[in-house]
């Protein structure tokens, strides 16, 4: 152990190792003639363009006030009321034809990479949810005595660990997708479901392994039956002991699920290549992807360790 | 078997033979009868097949073959349910096997709660009572991790006697405790047997043997070689390895 005056400078050394990298790579972009236009990331984050208001049929302006625009239609239709604007284009006796610009709002939309977020976190709930299930079943069925159940388990494990997510999200796209009319949302959930079960399973296995045999013996002679005793006894703790790799499991499926975005699925990486399309900063963009993939992950990790600190209750 | 049974025989083996996969002959041809209150006590060197036998009294361990019958039911009959047969005969174990994840409370609720579907009121008042019988009626709520050895093992007596069973199954419940507790143990041992409980216990405890024991059954290489009453056994034996044995523990 060092003494602290010591441990604040080379916590100090680390700060400046990164700072250095940091200066580093920043350096080497300007190299390279990169200019640096962070500004350009932001409406693809918050999109504070005001928005259009438009005719809905020719007409005339013919009121306005602090509070609404009034345009009165040539159909002789209910007159279109513009309330609630923050910006008047048009003016009071203006001709308007179908589809003028009247008047604009200035408010906060979420903007693509956002709604990119969005599809990420989602697509990886679900997809979380059915892999938990898979794995668990998996799991069961590899420890199970039963040698069918034991065969299929091992025979859907060696096949999902041993080929690359990619294909997978490729076969299950083109080949399953296409026999069972799968939209691309559920061929990009199935895929990742169906890989990152594999690897629940494996956890599940020997989070069950690791229990102390007494433990199933302790519960089958109180009367117990297998399932019982798994629900109330094994698994409770298993599920415990298996926290911290289920943790990293969940952490790669929200970052696997990036790759789903090569079956045209908007999610943020997908959001990120269309934003870079648009402003041609591709440094910026990609840097601020990675941030919002880093804040999903350690708020999922935050979480994980929460339900930690409470089940260490009965250590 | 259809009626009830109300003989006055607890448990029958008849002819039991375990041969474990690796190929070693653990019971041979072990036959024995323990009647109703009966407070039977195994002994024997260790790998003498006492703990298997035990646990093949409740299934733990398959038998080759032979019989079981546990009050009038054939354990290996088809249509047998092993597990409510299992819910008439506790056990209690050398490592105890608490479930570490449930409070002292919650270890002795859960099989009445679970299995024998008492409501979940009625399964505390339970619980408590037969924790303070027990001596442990302060440690309702705390976790086994935060208990002693000799605690622990208390607890898992709890445990068993909450699913009120007519044969209780001792597997050397003292051998894993540090000296001092081991008194407690068998204190809580020796009252279940004053209250008529029939127990098959398997012990190093030659004291509780001689002192509680109806009959001692000693065992070697698998076979059950003597069967008497605690003063013959431990004064007048004349059976040569029996001798043997118990001098080595003088």
């Amino acid at each position: 152990m060092l003494t602290s005056p010591r441990r604040w400078l080379w916590h100090g050394l680390s700060v400046l190792i990164i700072a250095g990298l940091m200066g580093t790579l920043y350096i080497a972009s300007k190299q390279i003639n990169y200019s640096w236009q962070w500004a350009r990331v932001l409406p693809y984050i918050v999109n504070t363009a005001p928005l259009d208001l438009r005719a809905s049929g020719n007409g005339t302006i013919t009121e306005v006030t602090p509070d609404a625009i009034t345009l009165t239609l040539d159909s002789g239709d209910k007159p279109q009321v513009f309330k609630s604007y923050d910006q008047a284009v048009a003016a009071q006796g203006d001709l308007i034809f179908e589809g003028d610009v009247v008047a604009r709002t200035v408010q906060w939309r979420a903007g693509p990479l956002l709604h990119g977020l969005w599809v990420t976190l989602k697509i990886s709930v679900i997809s979380l949810f059915f892999a938990t299930l898979l794995g668990l079943a998996a799991g069961l069925m590899r420890i199970s005595s039963n040698p069918a159940c034991q065969n299929l388990a091992f025979a859907y494990v060696g096949l999902i660990r041993g080929t690359p997510l990619l294909v997978q999200i490729f076969i299950m796209y083109f080949f399953v997708g296409t026999m069972l009319n799968l939209d691309r949302f559920s061929a990009g959930v199935m895929a990742l479901s169906i890989f990152t079960g594999a690897y629940i399973a494996e956890i599940v296995r020997s989070g069950i392994q690791s229990i102390s045999p007494g433990q199933m013996e302790a519960a089958r002679s109180l009367g117990m039956s297998y399932p019982k005793a798994m629900t109330h006894v094994i698994l409770p703790q298993a599920f415990k002991r298996t926290l911290p790799p289920m943790a990293g499991q969940l952490i790669n499926l929200i970052k696997d699920s990036s790759l789903v975005s090569v079956i045209a699925i908007t999610d943020l990486t997908k959001a990120g290549r269309e934003a870079i399309s648009g402003n041609f900063a591709t440094f910026e963009v990609w840097i601020t992807v990675a941030g919002l993939y880093l804040i999903l992950t350690t708020l999922l990790s935050w979480v994980v360790r929460r339900i930690e600190k409470r089940l260490a209750a009965s250590d | 078997m259809t009626e009830a049974y109300t003989g006055k025989d607890m448990i029958v083996a008849t002819q039991v033979n375990k041969i474990y996969a690796n190929g070693c002959h653990a019971l041979k041809n072990v036959s024995a009868t323990i009647s109703r209150g009966e407070v039977v006590v195994i002994i024997g060197p260790s790998g003498s097949g006492k703990s298997t036998f035990l646990r093949a009294l409740n299934q733990l361990e398959q038998i080759n073959n032979g019989q079981i019958i546990i009050d009038g039911i054939n354990m290996y009959a088809p249509g047998t349910n092993i597990n409510k047969l299992r819910e008439r005969v506790g056990m209690v174990f050398q490592s105890f096997n608490l479930f570490p994840h449930k409070t002292v409370k919650g270890n002795v609720m859960l099989a009445p709660i679970k299995v024998a579907k008492r409501e979940p009121k009625k399964a505390e008042q339970d619980a408590e009572q037969l924790l303070r019988r027990v001596g442990l009626g302060d440690k309702l709520d705390v976790y086994p991790a935060q208990l002693s050895g000799g605690q622990q093992q208390r607890v898992a007596i709890a445990r068993a006697l909450a699913m009120n069973p007519d044969v209780m199954l001792f597997d050397e419940p003292t051998s894993a405790l540090d000296p001092e507790m081991v008194g407690e143990v068998l204190d809580v041992m020796k009252s279940l047997a004053n209250d008529g409980m029939t127990m098959v216990v398997v012990t190093h405890e030659m004291g509780f043997a001689r002192e509680v024991a109806d009959r001692v059954l000693f065992m070697e290489d698998g076979e059950l070689l003597v069967s008497d009453t605690p003063d013959n056994i431990f004064s007048s034996t004349k059976h040569p390895r029996l001798e043997q044995f118990l001098s080595k523990l003088l």
